[in-house]
């Protein structure tokens, strides 16, 4: 866990350092177009003379805010579909796990992006591509793991104590999978990220004109030649974060001693 | 039985359960491509040609998309029409879709084919020199670089190796696909997350191949080190290699829409975003159906070499 921290000091110092200026992130004042660091504007100005800093301060709140609202969509609507999955077993398995195997035919940014295409642009739209693609890593993982909790012994004594499904799924269940979907949800985080900001990037996830690291980049792009700063810091930023989870992700599996996801 | 038979028999078997399996999954996916269409919010005609367009103009496009028959025969027709080689028009120029696919496919390929062997020749020295020395300097550097090779996201990646080695250094150049060197960019950009995936794989399965009952037995019997890495244990650890070989090959084609875009690559990722841009649906739709026909192509290519690679099997 101690080797995520460093990784945490650039996107929390940006967020710190924007709060200490208390500039607006959205506020266009074209006499101040790619200006350069000054007092009051730390970081300089972007084309439309917005805050550099606040909006990379912004970016990265929305691209953590995204995350986690994806992971916590798609492990929810996962681990409910892979527990009936696998405790009912039967059609209804089959049925989640065909949807599963559809989804997984397709490469998970590129259904992303297509979903986000045909959609239309924009943060709720992003989040329900992002989820569809997401639930499934939860769904099988969830799955799996109870049909090996099937016949042990605490749950068939739950069973012969009269527990309903849900106090069963509440109290033994979930408890006995949680640390597998800890780390499959940290490594979830850091690929919807990317994928948040990938999909920003290609214009088709937060509109402007608030910032996301992804649009930032493809801003920062086209004036690279002549302002490398402004490509830099939101890539910087990103992949200080993403580097953080993946360790933090690391750090849990291995602590908790959870097999697989070497990759 | 004679040991040629049952390989072919086993080969066979194996070949015949993949496709059963595979039906299915096509059905679906084809599926999934009708149904994008019809997730365009409101009216997609509308969404085309405005509000102000002319009632005539709107009800040629609604016959051209097939939108004013009901939605069953518009799924029938879809499903025939892939199946027979008819992937629409393009409703920008009116040239078949499997047209334009077929001219943007071949820039593609080359593309993930340059990434895919950088990957293998960076991940495979790497995976061993982990390996070898697992738990030491050399170890902990190499997962270091693999661990920033799958949190760099490509799109930023691209525009910094374009900056310093194109624009400060002019070692290659900046964009396009006019000479060879202009590969060399575009091919890190989309190859280092499947380098830095394949040396993190390939660590952990030399590892546990070493760690294995059969390599225990050749050490014991006095083969050589150099035989126990690269002949007993490169063996078995090859096996879920190729798996995961398969598997990532999607998030390569994948990745490739995003490294055409920052490289003006023309191959098929770019011909997805020009399509997205301009709502030629029935191009995006051709494009997502024929990556995603590459993709289980890929997987089904790399469980078939498993299958291939597994004494059990070959010699069952």
């Amino acid at each position: 866990m101690r080797s995520a921290l460093p990784w945490l000091f650039p996107p929390l110092g940006f967020v710190i350092l924007a709060l200490v200026q208390g500039q607006d992130a959205n506020v266009v004042d074209l006499d101040r177009v790619w200006a350069g660091p000054d007092t009051l504007h730390w970081m300089g100005c972007d084309d439309l003379g917005r805050d550099v800093l606040a909006r990379l301060a912004r970016g990265i709140m929305l691209s953590l805010g995204i995350g986690m609202g994806v992971v916590a969509a798609s492990g929810l609507i996962g681990i409910v579909l892979g527990l009936l999955s696998g405790w009912k077993g039967g059609w209804l398995d089959a049925l989640i796990m065909r949807m599963a195997d559809i989804v997984l035919a397709f490469p998970g940014m590129l259904l992303a992006i297509a979903l986000a295409a045909m959609l239309g642009p924009g943060v709720d739209n992003l989040i329900l591509a992002l989820t569809v693609v997401g639930w499934v890593g939860f769904a099988r993982l969830a799955r799996v793991q109870v049909q090996a909790l099937h016949h042990a012994p605490f749950v068939e004594a739950g069973i012969a104590a009269g527990m309903g499904p849900a106090h069963l799924a509440w109290r033994h269940l979930l408890p006995n999978i949680a640390a597998p979907v800890l780390v499959e949800a940290s490594f979830g985080l850091a690929n919807v990220m990317i994928g948040e900001a990938g999909l920003s990037f290609l214009g088709l996830g937060v509109q402007p004109p608030d910032p996301s690291l992804g649009s930032m980049i493809r801003e920062g792009a086209r004036v690279m030649l002549v302002h490398p700063w402004l490509v830099v810091w939101p890539g910087l930023a990103l992949f200080s974060l993403v580097m953080a989870v993946n360790l933090m992700g690391d750090a849990l599996r291995d602590r908790l001693d959870v097999q697989g996801r070497s990759g | 039985m004679g040991l040629g038979v049952s390989i072919g028999g086993m080969w066979m078997n194996v070949l015949i359960g993949r496709l059963a399996q595979l039906l299915p999954t096509l059905w679906g996916v084809v599926t999934v491509v009708f149904l994008l269409l019809h997730m365009v919010p409101g009216d997609p005609v509308e969404a085309l040609l405005g509000e102000s367009a002319m009632p005539a103009d709107r009800e040629a496009l609604r016959q051209a998309l097939h939108l004013d028959q009901p939605l069953w025969s518009q799924y029938q027709a879809y499903c025939l029409g892939v199946m027979h080689g008819d992937w629409g028009v393009s409703l920008i120029d009116g040239r078949p879709v499997l047209e334009h696919i077929a001219g943007r496919a071949p820039a593609t390929m080359i593309l993930a084919a340059a990434a895919l062997l950088l990957a293998m020749l960076l991940a495979l020295p790497l995976g061993y020199v982990a390996a070898r020395h697992a738990g030491g300097k050399a170890d902990r550097f190499a997962m270091a670089f693999a661990l920033a090779g799958v949190s760099v996201p490509n799109f930023w990646l691209g525009p910094m190796l374009m900056l310093v080695f194109a624009v400060e250094l002019g070692w290659f150049p900046v964009s396009g696909m006019d000479e060879p060197a202009s590969m060399v960019l575009p091919a890190i950009t989309l190859g280092t997350a499947m380098a830095a995936m394949l040396s993190r794989m390939m660590r952990s399965a030399w590892l546990e191949a070493m760690h294995g009952g059969s390599c225990r037995t050749a050490r014991a019997f006095g083969a050589s080190e150099w035989r126990l890495w690269w002949r007993d244990a490169a063996r078995l650890a090859a096996m879920p290699v190729v798996t995961m070989l398969g598997l990532q090959l999607g998030s390569l084609l994948a990745g490739a829409v995003i490294t055409e875009a920052v490289f003006d690559w023309p191959g098929l990722g770019l011909l997805t975003l020009e399509a997205i841009q301009r709502r030629d649906y029935p191009l995006v739709q051709g494009c997502v159906l024929v990556i995603a026909l590459f993709y289980i192509a890929a997987n089904l290519l790399a469980d078939l070499l498993v299958a291939w690679l597994d004494p059990r099997v070959r010699r069952a």
